[in-house]
């Protein structure tokens, strides 16, 4: 019974999505890549790249694309390239925070329970098993509104609950690796917990922490758009998720064409930003395991 | 069955100490006159104060929140002065009939496509399907959405663009009724049916493909049996198993969703609702919207165990 | 002879692989009549399971080319409706692995009684009447038709199987490998069920196997798969007592049986990768025999009394053949009668290529002057030597030199057979500097060395014969003899100067180098329990005359000499304890029994 609960958890569709991939040729990997290449170079330089302030009036209210603004400006006269170019920070910091929080989080308890085994094993997935059983949007809504917007919370309650799988996967790798041969005589000659982590642990669970990282990355990004779309984003750091949700709060939006310019944009960096940490996922998935013999 | 138990009261229990235990008082807020959050309404203020009892000890207070879930009292809606559990009653059947709708339509695409994509291995179709599959399994649910509501409620027309039905509308008959509300369903479902769409897609394939290079397809196949046979009542049923289990664990996803879906369609279910009690700080409501989510997605689980429990004749008795 | 029921001609099934086209089957043909039964064996990789599936049309018919006849029809131009109507109803497949063979969601039954319904359009009703029938002649019943298949156990599926293919009455059950990964007990169950069908039945059987036991019990004609190819095919009978094609005879060399108990040797090397089969005759690589022609032109599969082989050399050469020797020893310097002594009496032998041929007898049996005939150290009275048929006393010069390197001796006593002042380097080297060898002498001798486990290096080259072990000086003996690469060792007792477990490691060295360099061997010696472990043919002398010859396992199973009975009981076993019922006084009396 409880091991049909686990499995629930464990076909999360990205899993399956890299499983499918695999068998891809290395097109993906580029196209991957090159894009998020492209918005870290952005996020970067925004500064530089940027024509204006993204905070500034710029200009007049809803102006259309033209040499001064090439992308024209929103409802309040803010340069809209601006605003997107800086986005891609806000979007890239949630993304590698969370993935850095979800890969520290579910190293630790993934590996405390992995290395220790026993009751604090159980103990550990018991909990593991709850909050990946518990709905996540409705779970971060709730905490979100509870503590108040703020990027740093959010990454943090983000980490939180991607953490559990992870630390499963983790786990999963450890018991494996406990049972082999080399680790029981590496053991027999004396080696430290530490000596066998590092020597025998970390190098087989490497594969698995860098694909976590990118997928991690790469729901993150989703969550912190959708978040900022249904209106919990951190108002002092404009994402593309809250330009989409400004955009759309104008009355009539649809009606004309400005949906071209201010809402299709930043929808379709963020589109491209989850293609771009997917297709990096599976091609690192394939180049790091390509034998699949792990999870 | 004791991990689904153990799972609901994880969640009951962490919808009880959150708003306690998180920083910033934020429940203590709605009561203080000094703070940005303070509750004008003296009636529903004292609701509050009755329902959250913050002055009583910790373990009274848990045991008073257990023993509302119980007797269905989830507090009161500070935006809409009315009970919780009625404000969540309003809303959960148009959540279910987006969500529902969208998961059968999705289904059924899903493993058809699925199965014949893996049965064509190799051919353009699996492969332009399988691409497809991966890249808008990636689009955000938001972003889809727009662009459907873009294309076919703005520039085309077609659809109306937000509500679950014309508003004050009178029908003439139950076929208008029907009309009005799936012109209404139409985007939000198909939106969330895209969505919903790819992992199941991949997921059909994948298992089918595992299923087919199993002996007894190979013996079915030397059997003389028709192609048709094969496929559907031996390879398809097999490939099945895991999808239906699949199916109602991804519940939970497909609420998801729909929440995304209905804030931007505006579509009257628990999306919109928590969409808006967020913007007003409504705690007992998103509090209530989180008790019954959970009790939904943790339910979908136990239904998929018991399903394929009765599907697969090797754990039915195992 | 009617037409045949099955019959298959240049059958080619290749797949796109990543590596390159692979050729699982390369021109196989086959013919089967009707009611008969046809073994296909081979080792794993050999294409016996593409051929199975082939048989009903289980491959993409782009990979498949030739000509699949039943009863007169050509089966490979069907369409998929048209195997439809062959498989199960004119041709039934027993899948290898009965276990993973039925849907697991399904009853037993359920799957049974399909074709029934869809092939000869039954009622529910009729069905499973007719599956219940079927259950009970593989002794089966209801209860296992009832059941889900992993509620059923391994030999019970592979019966559920079995009534399954027979369910719509084929002409044709291809069985493949329905005897594999089972114990021995259900095993022979199985054989025993499988004859009862086929004489109830008349259906014709192809066995698709590596047991080479199943294939004797259950047909008349084997065919031998090497690398998609059929190396031969004949009488099973024929085929498993006389073997031609080099393949067919390691296969039976490797096989296991109750009867053997010689050590299990198995054919040196791999099975070639299939996307690059290697020029020539694909065996070449692992043959004991191969020649020139081997590696450059694919043998053809030619009729050879009685038989099908393919190969340039018309199967297993006769390495080393003598008929009728004879030599008499005269020992008191006076032209008398009473004085000569036959030691060798009228003997005819052979050894095969690759083969290991023992002689045993006990001393004065004449045995060593035969060893001494064959290694062309003493001239026969009478009779005729042929070394790869090539008549030794008839050849000189340079032939026979290069003859003579190719049979090389072992002696018994090491320290008699080299000079006590050579150096283990003068020693080793000495016959690539009578024979003129061309090269790097030295470095012949240190892999000369380094083949029989002895160190190379300088300190150890330089050693003389006082100062060496007698098993190592015995390697010394054998890497000399090695280093001319010799086609034929004969060995006169190797080991028996040796405390036993030199002995033993020494005949573990010399069996394993006869292996992989496929050399054939005479072995000489008095120890029969060390002879059965090491040779594949036993031949026993007494009085100068082979009395007794034949396969190892025959003859120490069921020896038909008195004489060789009594060896047997001779040989050194823990049996003989002075209270035990074998007590020393019992010990049978060799020289009161045989033919005196």
């Amino acid at each position: 019974m409880r091991s049909n609960f686990l499995k629930a958890q464990t076909q999360l569709p990205e899993r399956t999505f890299v499983r499918e991939a695999r068998r891809a040729s290395g097109t993906e990997g580029l196209i991957g890549v090159s894009l998020l290449a492209v918005f870290v170079t952005a996020a970067l330089f925004a500064p530089l790249l940027a024509p204006y302030d993204p905070a500034a009036f710029v200009g007049r209210p809803l102006e259309r694309p033209g040499a001064a603004f090439l992308l024209g400006t929103n409802d309040v006269g803010q340069d809209i390239l601006s605003e997107l170019l800086f986005g891609a920070r806000v979007s890239l910091v949630v993304a590698v925070g969370a993935a850095v929080g979800t890969v520290l989080l579910g190293l630790l308890v993934g590996g405390v329970a992995g290395y220790l085994g026993g009751w604090v094993d159980a103990a550990l997935m018991r909990g593991v098993d709850v909050l990946l059983a518990l709905p996540q949007l409705p779970l971060i809504i709730l905490i979100t509104t509870l503590t108040g917007a703020g990027l740093a919370q959010m990454t943090l309650t983000m980490a939180l609950l991607f953490s559990p799988g992870m630390a499963r996967i983790i786990r999963a790798q450890m018991f494996n690796q406990r049972g082999r041969a080399y680790v029981k005589i590496a053991q027999r000659f004396g080696a430290s917990p530490l000596y066998i982590f590092r020597r025998h642990m970390l190098p087989h669970l490497a594969p698995l922490l860098i694909v976590g990282l990118v997928t991690a990355a790469g729901r993150a990004a989703a969550m912190e758009a959708g978040l900022a779309f249904l209106g919990l984003g951190d108002p002092s750091a404009k994402s593309w998720g809250l330009m989409m949700r400004y955009a759309l709060n104008l009355p009539g939006l649809l009606l004309t064409d400005r949906w071209l310019w201010w809402l299709l944009p930043p929808g379709l960096c963020i589109t491209l930003l989850i293609l771009a940490l997917t297709f990096t996922g599976m091609r690192l998935e394939k180049r790091l395991n390509p034998g699949g013999q792990s999870s | 069955m004791v991990g689904y138990l153990f799972g609901l009261w994880a969640a009951l229990t962490l919808n009880f100490l959150l708003p306690r235990l998180l920083p910033g008082d934020p429940l203590a807020a709605l009561l203080d006159p000094d703070s940005a959050g303070y509750v004008y309404d003296s009636a529903v203020r004292e609701s509050l104060e009755a329902y959250y009892g913050l002055d009583a000890p910790p373990v009274e207070q848990y045991l008073h929140y257990l023993a509302g879930l119980f007797t269905g009292d989830l507090g009161q809606s500070i935006r809409l002065k009315q009970p919780v559990a009625a404000v969540l009653g309003d809303h959960l059947p148009w959540t279910l009939l987006l969500t529902l709708t969208a998961l059968g339509l999705a289904s059924v695409i899903g493993i058809w496509s699925g199965a014949e994509a893996a049965w064509r291995r190799g051919s353009p179709m699996d492969k332009a399907l399988t691409a497809a599959g991966v890249v808008i399994g990636n689009i955000p649910v938001f972003f889809t959405g727009m662009i459907l509501l873009i294309i076919f409620g703005a520039t085309l027309n077609w659809f109306p663009l937000s509500g679950g039905r014309t508003a004050f509308a009178r029908y003439a008959s139950a076929f208008d009724a029907v009309r009005d509300y799936a012109e209404h369903l139409f985007l939000p479902a198909l939106t969330l049916t895209l969505a919903l769409l790819s992992s199941k897609f991949l997921l059909v394939r994948g298992s089918m493909i595992g299923v087919l290079s199993e002996d007894f397809i190979l013996v079915a196949r030397a059997k003389g049996l028709p192609a048709g046979r094969i496929k559907h009542h031996h390879a398809l049923r097999n490939a099945l198993l895991p999808f239906v289990h699949h199916l109602a664990a991804h519940a939970g996803f497909a609420l998801t969703g729909a929440l995304f879906i209905e804030a931007l369609f505006d579509y009257p279910g628990m999306g919109r609702l928590i969409f808006e009690s967020v913007a007003a700080r409504d705690y007992p409501v998103i509090q209530g919207a989180f008790v019954v989510v959970s009790v939904f997605v943790l339910s979908a689980n136990r239904l998929a165990d018991w399903l394929t429990m009765r599907l697969d004749p090797r754990i039915r008795e195992g | 002879m009617s037409a045949p029921l099955l019959s298959v001609q240049n059958l080619r099934v290749s797949f796109a692989s990543p590596d390159g086209n692979v050729r699982a089957l390369d021109g196989v043909a086959l013919e089967l009549a009707r009611g008969g039964a046809l073994a296909v064996v081979g080792e794993t990789g050999s294409g016996k399971t593409t051929l199975a599936r082939a048989l009903l049309g289980l491959h993409p018919a782009e990979c498949v080319a030739g000509s699949i006849r039943l009863d007169g029809d050509e089966l490979n131009r069907l369409d998929e409706p048209g195997w439809q109507r062959v498989r199960w109803r004119r041709i039934a497949l027993a899948a290898q692995n009965a276990g993973t063979a039925f849907d697991p969601v399904y009853r037993a039954g359920e799957q049974i009684v399909e074709p029934l319904r869809l092939h000869l359009g039954l009622s529910e009703t009729e069905a499973w009447q007719r599956a219940r029938t079927l259950a009970e002649q593989t002794g089966l019943t209801e209860r296992h038709l009832r059941a889900y298949p992993h509620q059923l156990s391994g030999g019970e599926k592979q019966r559920l199987m079995l009534a399954m293919a027979l369910s719509c009455q084929p002409d044709l059950l291809v069985l493949d490998e329905p005897t594999s990964g089972q114990d021995m007990r259900s095993r022979a169950q199985m054989i025993a069920l499988l004859r009862r069908l086929r004489a109830q039945s008349g259906l014709a059987l192809l066995l698709i196997s590596h047991d080479l036991a199943a294939a004797a019990a259950l047909t008349e004609q084997t065919a031998v798969l090497y690398a998609g190819k059929v190396v031969e095919a004949g009488a099973t009978r024929d085929l498993l007592t006389t073997p031609r094609h080099p393949y067919t005879w390691g296969l039976l060399n490797a096989y296991p049986n109750m009867t053997t108990t010689r050590d299990l040797s198995s054919i040196r090397g791999q099975m070639p990768d299939p996307a690059r089969p290697p020029d020539g005759c694909r065996f070449h690589p692992r043959c004991n025999q191969a020649v020139d022609d081997c590696r450059r032109f694919e043998p053809p599969l030619e009729r050879r009394g009685g038989r099908l082989v393919a190969c340039h050399l018309g199967g297993v050469q006769t390495l080393l053949q003598a008929d009728n020797l004879h030599k008499t020893f005269v020992t008191n310097g006076h032209a008398g009668p009473d004085s000569l002594i036959e030691a060798v009496r009228g003997v005819s032998l052979a050894v095969l290529a690759g083969e290991v041929v023992g002689v045993v007898g006990e001393t004065g049996s004449g045995k060593t002057t035969l060893g001494r005939l064959l290694a062309g150290l003493l001239t026969p009275d009478a009779g005729a030597i042929y070394f790869e048929g090539q008549d030794i006393q008839a050849v000189n010069g340079a032939e026979g030199k290069n003859l003579r390197r190719r049979i090389q001796a072992i002696p018994q006593d090491p320290f008699e057979s080299v000079d006590p002042l050579f150096t283990v380097r003068q020693i080793v080297r000495q016959p690539l500097d009578i024979q003129r060898i061309q090269g790097d002498r030295d470095a012949l001798v240190r892999d000369a060395l380094a083949a029989v486990g002895l160190p190379a290096e300088g300190g150890f080259l330089q050693r003389r014969p006082h100062e060496l072990s007698g098993g190592q000086l015995q390697r010394v003996v054998i890497a000399r003899a090695l280093v001319l690469e010799p086609r034929l060792l004969v060995a006169d007792e190797p080991v028996s100067m040796l405390d036993p477990s030199e002995g033993a490691r020494l005949m573990n060295l010399l069996k394993r180098i006869q292996n992989e360099r496929g050399m054939g061997m005479l072995l000489i010696s008095h120890d029969l329990a060390l002879v059965r472990k090491v040779a594949d043919r036993i031949l026993v002398m007494r009085g100068g005359a082979i009395i007794e010859q034949g396969l190892s396992s025959v003859v120490i199973s069921r020896p038909q000499h008195d004489y060789t009975r009594a060896l047997l009981l001779a040989a050194p076993s823990f049996n003989w304890f002075p209270d035990g019922s074998q007590g020393a006084d019992e010990s049978p009396d060799i020289n009161n029994t045989g033919d005196q």
